[in-house]
């Protein structure tokens, strides 16, 4: 039917907008909505072509209603190709600003994903979560941002956006992380040790899942 | 004249110091993420209050020599307010980038918004809108038909440029005593006095925000 296989890009769409992770990218279903809008557009060029440009609407009504319907499910289509793209690209984009490297997600999705009933990823189809074209757009994306960030230098746009309480926190070290300079010296993060530190020379490592603050 | 008017002239008058940078900042900060468009820039502000914190670092730079345990207090405080002046740049920017995004095709089809971004965010606001273009015809725009691909056609009866929304009620502290006018009842003003609260549609008062007579809170 016309419209289902947009329709289940909204969902995948909507599912993906709650998951903390990016979903493998449906090809498929993105290749078949296409070539619906292809069809259908064909199909409308044949029913105009017929009439020879002095086509009546109201002389035919059935032909009139077809080509409404057609239409109305290029457009819908195309909505729905571009809320399911969108969804996706803004996923794309939180990550960059999380400083998460994309690869990194699809590395971990995969893994998330085998606990899941998934069907397609228990068949391990989904070798790459990103179609290339997303892949560009998060390379360029990540360019653009660090372009801009490169103004606010002192500031560390990518910072976190919760007010500071403290200048300095206790952390507690989940995933060795080797040894960082601060102004006070160098500090060995060390599995399961635990710090009082500056907030802002840390800040990164707590993004990243090294460090947990306790409060 | 009382001394309320007095007073009220000496505030008005007043050299943009140190204080009343970090009050504007924080002034602005709270207008941007409560209004439902993006506001002007506030250029002069961010670049004196971005000199000063570049001084302050150099200054926690010099001073982290010092063994003396009365700089040491002092660097304390002196980085601590650095970094709430840091989240507050960082959280208003932000704040705007995130609009940007939102009514990306809205602000660049009108020109008066597009004139409030500074110059990096107009850049930021372009790249980024053909960095998404791009994505979406390689993705599928391409195979589209020519009449299809464009992204801000209102064919339907449903635009797809989103705009903000400027009917949404907004909470306002009357900073100057102004009139605004409720535009559908013709005629009609209401006087607000200077520490009133109100709870009014954003539209209504758009113009007194940007003068700076309301503060949103």
């Amino acid at each position: 039917m016309y419209g289902e296989l947009g329709n289940k890009l909204v969902i995948h769409a909507k599912r993906t907008q709650a998951l903390n992770l990016l979903p493998a990218y449906q090809t498929d279903i993105v290749r078949a909505v296409t070539r619906e809008v292809r069809d259908l557009n064909q199909d409308i060029h044949e029913i105009t072509n017929s009439y020879q440009g002095d086509f009546n609407p109201s002389a035919d009504p059935a032909a009139a209603c077809a080509l409404l319907v057609h239409h109305l499910c290029v457009r819908r289509n195309k909505r729905c190709l571009l809320a399911y793209h969108r969804v996706r690209a803004e996923k794309i984009e939180h990550m960059c600003w999380n400083g998460m490297d994309a690869m990194e997600q699809v590395q971990a999705g995969r893994v998330g994903m085998e606990g899941e009933e998934d069907a397609s990823a228990a068949a391990g189809t989904p070798a790459h979560a990103l179609s290339p074209e997303e892949d560009e757009y998060a390379r360029q994306y990540g360019d653009m941002l660090a372009a801009y960030k490169g103004h606010w230098t002192d500031i560390d746009l990518t910072g976190s956006l919760e007010p500071p309480k403290d200048l300095f926190i206790d952390v507690r070290v989940l995933k060795d992380a080797g040894e960082i300079q601060t102004e006070y010296g160098a500090i060995t993060l060390s599995k399961n040790s635990q710090f009082f530190v500056r907030q802002g020379d840390v800040e990164r490592l707590i993004k990243q899942g090294f460090l947990q603050k306790l409060s | 004249m009382d001394i309320d008017d007095i007073l009220r002239e000496l505030d008005e008058d007043a050299e943009p110091s140190n204080s009343k940078d970090y009050d504007e900042l924080l002034k602005w900060w709270l207008n941007e993420r409560a209004a439902p468009e993006i506001l002007e820039y506030q250029d002069g502000l961010v670049e004196r209050i971005m000199t000063r914190v570049r001084r302050q670092i150099e200054h926690i730079e010099d001073q982290t020599g010092n063994l003396d345990p009365k700089a040491n207090f002092h660097l304390i405080i002196v980085q601590t307010e650095l970094e709430r002046i840091k989240f507050l740049v960082r959280s208003y920017l932000r704040t705007r980038i995130s609009k940007i995004d939102k009514h990306a095709l809205h602000i660049l089809s009108t020109p008066s918004l597009r004139q409030s971004l500074s110059a990096t965010e107009q850049t930021y606001l372009k790249s980024h809108q053909a960095l998404l273009n791009e994505l979406y015809l390689a993705s599928f725009l391409k195979t589209f038909p020519e009449t299809l691909r464009r992204l801000d056609d209102s064919a339907g009866g449903i635009k797809m440029v989103e705009e903000p929304d400027l009917e949404s009620a907004v909470f306002l502290r009357v900073m100057k005593d102004v009139e605004v006018d409720i535009p559908w009842e013709a005629g009609e003003a209401i006087a607000m006095r200077r520490g009133d609260v109100y709870v009014i549609r954003y539209e209504a008062v758009r113009e007194a925000v940007k003068n700076g007579d309301v503060e949103l809170i």
